[in-house]
């Protein structure tokens, strides 16, 4: 007898290649995913109690196979009522799984799996919740409580992903090998956003948000196996894997959040930073270079340094320089000005700070200008931080950011009042925010 | 990311969209929550009841003072919202820009905060 914890794992394994198997057959993605489903969800009733069956993969393929043509067999009842001549490819409905088919699937029908999950005619939001329903093997329920919407919500937003991909006649195959690099892109940065979605979680009442980070790991993993020879898919497992290895250290007892530079590295987990680093070090001798591998490679330069200020930002500068080459985003000029301020001084780095302010993309976010805060700290203009802090604060859309941001700013500060100027004048009500 | 879109009313585009003529304005909207509830991007929505039905409560002094009516007179009321999840903020103003009272009054469209932060 399995407990159910141990059921629901076996299930989220067997998932995507229940679910792929059934979808090459027949070709039908979002009839096969509804079978799928009901498959799994008949398994987590009997499983725990009847016990786990000899092959339990043939079990899931029978029954969803099953579903599948008491779908297609009504749809054709329906068909005929409304005089249309139907031809659907269903199975031989007396068919049963042959022991044959307990064998995995085929490595690429979950990868083809991912790639149908992250395909570019679906917004990311519909890329994410059906690959963590698909490929994770998560109940709608389960990924509503982790993006903290109603059920009812999510629940249309998988069905409306799965219509799109019914209407735009998409089928079920990889992508052509002309394609592959681009959709390939999709898939990691769908992963990315999934783990970015649960790291940047902090713990307590939102548990569940941060079990996306594990999830997205476990998919990773999973990617990884199957196409080990991919530097950026490795890159990406041990980008998530050196940075959630910092998750016990990222918040305080009382839920603040905690910077990188002041972290207790001793709660760092130590297993988790030397697979990432086995992982990035092997990866990076084997070329080609690509954005996920460099990310990894500068969250390695901080997991080696046993204290923040022991950092190799030399290393960082240039792998900045690096990324900046091969990626450009003003998001990693702004770090990169970070890292500059570390090895040649805030001047430096403010100046870089500043070839940014143009940037629409960055216009009015508040990281910009939590790193002008902070780098103006460096440099000993406690006003002017103090003012960019604040800056920073009232921009910042999330909570534990806009705390820590407040707080910053309230240690710079003097017995003068802390606002002057444009900020002040064009929004006089909000002098008064932190007393309120 | 979610937002939320704060509908607001005046004692005019009230009267106009609980009439006759506004009929076709209320299934306007019903259209549009629609769209939104099967785009998978409407997490919630309510209408308010008209702000006389208001109370006002402070605590002063660890008193509670409770009056009727809103907090102030003013030309423009809070008369319902929306919370949107989506991608950006512009396509959340793309949604109030196409709510049909917009025509009349004007909504805001603020992002809800987030309680992730992001630490390095």
């Amino acid at each position: 007898m399995r407990s159910e914890a141990e059921v629901e794992r076996l299930l989220r394994e067997l998932a995507p290649r229940v679910l792929g198997t059934l979808a090459r057959q027949h070709d039908r993605f979002d009839a096969c995913e509804d079978a799928v489903q009901e498959a799994l969800l008949a398994a987590a009733t009997r499983w725990p109690t009847e016990g786990v069956p000899e092959h339990p993969h043939a079990w899931l393929i029978g029954v969803a196979r099953r579903r599948l043509i008491d779908e297609v067999r009504s749809e054709r009842a329906r068909r005929r009522r409304e005089e249309t001549v139907a031809r659907l490819h269903a199975s031989d409905p007396s068919s049963v799984p042959g022991p044959d088919e307990d064998r995995p699937a085929e490595h690429d029908d979950t990868l083809t799996l991912l790639f149908l999950c992250c395909h570019p005619v679906l917004t990311p939001a519909s890329q994410l919740a059906l690959a963590l329903r698909a490929v994770g093997g998560l109940t709608t329920a389960q990924i509503a409580h982790a993006f903290l919407v109603p059920e009812a919500t999510m629940a249309q937003r998988i069905s409306r992903a799965k219509q799109t991909i019914r209407a735009s006649g998409i089928s079920f195959e990889m992508p052509p090998e002309a394609q592959r690099a681009d959709r390939m892109r999709v898939v990691l940065h769908v992963l990315y956003l999934v783990f970015n979605e649960g790291y940047t979680a902090t713990s307590g009442p939102h548990l569940q948000r941060t079990e996306l980070a594990d999830e997205a790991i476990r998919m990773t993993y999973l990617v990884h196996g199957l196409i080990p020879s991919d530097g950026e898919v490795a890159g990406l497992l041990a980008l998530m894997l050196l940075t959630n290895a910092r998750r016990a250290a990222r918040t305080a007892l009382d839920g603040s959040l905690v910077l990188l530079a002041d972290q207790d590295r001793g709660l760092w987990d130590r297993a988790a930073i030397d697979e990432g680093l086995a992982l990035i070090s092997r990866t990076l001798a084997r070329g080609p270079l690509g954005p996920y591998q460099l990310q990894a490679a500068i969250a390695a330069v901080h997991a080696e340094a046993p204290r923040a200020e022991e950092t190799d930002w030399r290393e960082i500068v240039a792998l900045y320089e690096l990324l900046e080459r091969i990626a450009p985003s003003p998001v990693f000029t702004v770090n990169h000005a970070v890292a500059v301020a570390m090895v040649r001084g805030p001047a430096a780095g403010l100046e870089l700070l500043a070839s940014t302010d143009a940037d629409d993309r960055l216009a009015r976010h508040h990281y910009l200008e939590a790193v002008r805060a902070r780098l103006l700290e460096m440099a000993g203009d406690a006003a002017a931080a103090r003012h960019a802090y604040r800056l920073a604060a009232r921009r910042a859309t999330s909570l534990p950011e806009r705390r820590y941001l407040e707080s910053k700013a309230a240690r710079l500060s003097t017995p003068t009042p802390a606002l002057g100027g444009r900020q002040a004048a064009a929004n006089p009500t909000r002098d008064t925010w932190p007393d309120r | 990311m979610k937002y939320l879109l704060m509908i607001y009313d005046n004692p005019d585009t009230r009267e106009l969209f609980f009439s006759d003529e506004g009929r076709s304005l209320m299934a306007e909207m019903d259209a549009l929550m629609n769209e939104l509830r099967l785009s998978g991007e409407l997490v919630s929505t309510e209408a308010l009841a008209d702000p006389p039905n208001t109370k006002t409560v402070r605590v002063q002094n660890g008193v509670p003072v409770v009056t009727d009516g809103p907090l102030a007179e003013a030309k423009e009321h809070f008369g319902g919202y929306l919370v949107v999840d989506c991608e950006s903020i512009e396509r959340a103003t793309e949604i109030a820009v196409r709510w049909p009272s917009a025509r009349y009054c004007p909504l805001e469209v603020r992002p809800i905060m987030d309680t992730g932060g992001a630490d390095g």
